[in-house]
């Protein structure tokens, strides 16, 4: 994967902007994020009247918060690694093949 | 807790990756669980065949600091590199254990449940928690995925405060950070600390204080020699055993209740049944006379502070009539000295009299409320959305404050600078996104069993101390009660001579270390779970310090390019200051300055204020500039200490009324003071960015970090 060039010793380096953000990680990035809020504000926001519907012996209210939110984040950090390495896998195989072409250009 | 040379880091001549190194570390990690189990199990036969329980707490207390320290002193460097960063070659696993440790702090594993059994789903207006720490605790590793910690691994930092320097340049955002870092750091540290010394108390039936110094012994031998590297390995160490300590009790509670130990899949059903006991207490006619008594002394309270010179005037007259009651009769002479005692303890002069009394009268008004005070355990919210406007208002403020504490607590974690520099230690970017997906995993398989615990744990307090005697209640809570009344107090109101459930009084930190003598487990079980609450204070602890010290040396000292010093001489320096630094927590520690939750919630609005909004901005937005970045750290950290101090008793009488914060805003609690905070930081970086732009320049394009 890519390591950005930076010096050993960060504390040298000047200030810098961060570099401009590939479109579909914001992406990713921003739909997880809604998913996120859903399940964490959104569902605990009308708790109340999840009360009232018992799944399996829990009211649907408490569990989303006592363990179903929960499973819903770890599900969202596993995606986002996920996405993000077959991202970085893709990227890294056009560069490779761009970069084979452009050598058989230069042969032929 | 095998022999301490067992679990062993990889030293510098060993080979840093690829699979030999990891399976090595497999090996050392599965050996060591072996270790663990094995001396559990000879615990537990050695309390069979009669060891007294005088020697379990010491030795468990005494062997599992050992392994630490230990690991610690094998860990010992002054490579700057493996001090501040463990040599970045940790493996997301391990990491991902060793964030968890040092992310589960007294606060999860000791307050967690006990805050949990208290609160239920939400907690009270006046006070919002319950499942809303955990879902904060958990929620927040989603933003540290994506948002920061992938993002500040590419930099290679050695500190959180460094982002700001290398981001926008010059001195002062580095400063703001470092000073931030230390304030939020050193309210969490003392949290722990206090839980050291908690559980060391209890252990071993040394005193508080000596308890502090004790716990502290092990942070310091953990990570003074070593740094990062050896707190690391010594939070892998800690994680096994404070995963042990919790699951064990909860899956025993769970077998002996639900006949499965799989306590968060199974604990449902308990819920309704402590809905249906709940339902039956609200009708007793016995715990209706316990709130009827405690209503009465709310009120004689209230009628004393109406006249507080008079009252106490008069309850020292009182006194005094009844000593010289007692000495006509010819009592016994320890009734006399009792009687002395009690008039030496009134209140010496009318405002401590005003303040003591003002907090008994709320007490008393908080117990004369039906079950304790405490509110229904699975209703979501207290009042009632479809009630009266007092229930209404009740059901809102309670809402309101719950999403407002999780939200402060998921933005808080994103902040936290002990957490984020684990991140510093894996090896790619790719191992950091690796890591915090393992962090939270192995958090999570503590979070779902602490609600099952305070279920289970709800349940065996109604079924069975509720409705039993006075005199045959267990050794166990004379026991507690002495460390610390607070804690725990159980109290005959109504003088029939059977426990109500109003009349128990458990404190938050006391649930979780009471549970194994409360489900009636073997003592080695008390020994492990004070053993695992001290590991998670401990790895706390040291990962605090660490941050701590390294934003002293690294970011205040020497961000002055004139101070000259070898990488070595920093670390040894940074060493000093962390001692510094540990015993002055230990020190403010020991005034008991408050409860550890209402401490660490108010480090996490502290973080969440203070580093979010700008580190964001920054790693998002290229517009964002160094002024911008300083005013919205200032703003942010400013209303959010601003909020906080101006709802602090002591600091109300001493300053002038105008400069307070007018009554709560929006009726948010103080605790979660960051709702505030971290908009206003935002909005202040961008507005400040945004009018000290520059010039614009040409993007390049890479495609993450």
């Amino acid at each position: 994967m890519p390591q950005p060039p930076r010096p050993i010793d960060a504390e040298k380096a000047g200030p810098f902007p961060p570099d401009l953000h590939d479109v579909r990680h914001l992406r990713l990035k921003a739909g997880l994020l809604l998913l996120w809020a859903l399940v964490s504000f959104v569902a605990t926001y009308f708790a109340r009247d999840l009360e009232f519907l018992v799944v399996a012996g829990w009211p649907l209210g408490y569990w989303i918060a006592a363990q179903g939110a929960v499973v819903v984040f770890i599900g969202i950090v596993v995606a986002y690694g996920w996405a993000m390495n077959r991202f970085e896998r893709q990227d890294a195989e056009r560069a490779a093949s761009a970069a084979a072409g452009e050598a058989d250009r230069r042969h032929g | 807790m095998a022999e301490p040379g067992s679990f062993s880091p990889a030293g510098p001549e060993r080979p840093s990756s690829g699979p030999a190194y990891l399976w090595r570390l497999h090996r050392i990690l599965a050996l060591y669980i072996v270790g663990v189990v094995g001396f559990l199990a000879l615990m537990t036969w050695a309390e069979y065949q009669g060891l007294s329980r005088h020697w379990i707490g010491p030795i468990f207390l005494f062997l599992t600091v050992m392994v630490y320290a230990g690991i610690g002193v094998y860990g010992r460097t002054t490579d700057p590199e493996e001090y501040y960063v463990a040599g970045r070659r940790i493996p997301p696993l391990y990491n991902g254990m060793a964030a968890a440790a040092d992310w589960m702090s007294a606060a999860s594993f000791i307050s967690l449940s006990g805050a949990l059994y208290l609160q239920g789903f939400s907690g009270t207006p006046e006070q919002a928690g319950g499942l809303a720490y955990l879902l904060g605790w958990t929620g927040g590793f989603c933003l540290v995925a994506m948002l920061i910690a992938p993002h500040l691994r590419a930099m290679g930092l050695y500190t959180v405060p460094e982002f700001f320097h290398v981001r926008f340049g010059g001195r002062w955002p580095r400063v703001i950070a470092a000073l931030a870092a230390v304030l939020c750091s050193f309210t969490y540290v003392v949290a722990q600390i206090y839980g050291v010394g908690l559980i060391a108390s209890r252990l071993t039936g040394v005193q508080f204080e000596i308890g502090i110094m004790l716990g502290l012994g092990g942070v310091l031998l953990c990570s003074f020699l070593g740094g990062m590297r050896a707190i690391t390995w010594t939070q892998v160490a800690q994680y096994v055993v404070l995963l042990l300590a919790f699951l064990i009790p909860v899956s025993w509670l769970a077998y002996k209740q639900l006949g499965n130990p799989l306590a968060p899949l199974v604990y449902g059903e308990q819920i309704s049944k402590i809905a249906g006991l709940e339902a039956q207490l609200l009708d007793s006619p016995a715990e209706y006379q316990v709130v009827q008594t405690y209503l009465r002394r709310a009120q004689d309270y209230e009628a004393r502070l109406t006249d507080v010179e008079g009252a106490l005037e008069r309850e020292r007259e009182k006194g005094r009539e009844r000593i010289r009651a007692l000495r006509a009769q010819g009592a016994d002479v320890g009734l006399i000295v009792s009687a002395s005692r009690d008039l030496a303890a009134l209140p010496r002069d009318a405002a401590t009299a005003r303040e003591r009394w003002t907090r008994e009268m709320r007490e008393n008004y908080e117990r004369a409320r039906p079950l304790g005070g405490l509110p229904r355990h699975s209703q979501a919210y207290a009042g009632d959305p479809h009630g009266t406007p007092e229930e209404q208002r009740d059901y809102d403020l309670t809402r309101r404050n719950f999403l407002a504490l999780m939200f402060c607590l998921m933005v808080g974690t994103a902040g936290l600078p002990h957490l984020l520099t684990r991140y510093y230690t894996s090896p790619t970017v790719l191992g950091a996104r690796a890591s915090v997906a393992w962090s939270l995993f192995f958090i999570a398989l503590l979070y779902l069993s602490a609600p099952a615990l305070a279920v289970l744990v709800k349940f065996e307090v109604m079924q069975n101390l509720v409705g039993s005697s006075f005199d045959q209640l267990p050794n166990w809570m004379a026991q507690w009660a002495r460390v610390d009344s607070s804690l725990l107090s159980v109290e005959d109101v109504n003088g029939d001579g059977i426990v109500q459930f109003g009349e128990i009084r458990l404190g938050a930190d006391l649930i979780m270390l009471a549970t194994p003598e409360l489900g009636g487990l073997p003592y080695v079980v008390s020994g492990l779970v004070a053993a695992g609450g001290l590991a998670a204070a401990l790895s706390t602890a040291d990962g605090l310090l660490l941050t701590i010290s390294n934003a002293m040396v690294r970011d205040l000292y020497f961000s002055d390019a004139q101070r000259k010093a070898s990488p070595e001489q920093r670390v040894i320096l940074t060493k000093f200051t962390l001692l510094a630094v540990a015993l002055s927590a230990a020190f403010v520690a020991a005034l008991k300055p408050s409860e550890i939750l209402p401490m660490v919630s108010a480090s996490f609005s502290l973080a969440a204020s203070a580093f979010v909004p700008a580190m964001v901005l920054g790693i998002f937005w290229r517009g964002t500039t160094r002024e911008g970045a300083v005013a919205g750290m200032l703003v942010g950290l400013g209303v959010t200490v601003y909020y906080m101090l101006s709802h602090v008793f002591a600091l109300r009488a001493l300053l002038p009324p105008w400069l307070l914060a007018d009554g709560l805003w929006f009726g948010i609690q103080p605790i979660s003071a960051g709702v505030f905070g971290v908009p206003a930081g935002a909005v202040v970086a961008i507005v400040v960015s945004w009018i000290t732009r520059p010039a614009p320049e040409l993007p390049r394009i890479r495609s993450e970090m």
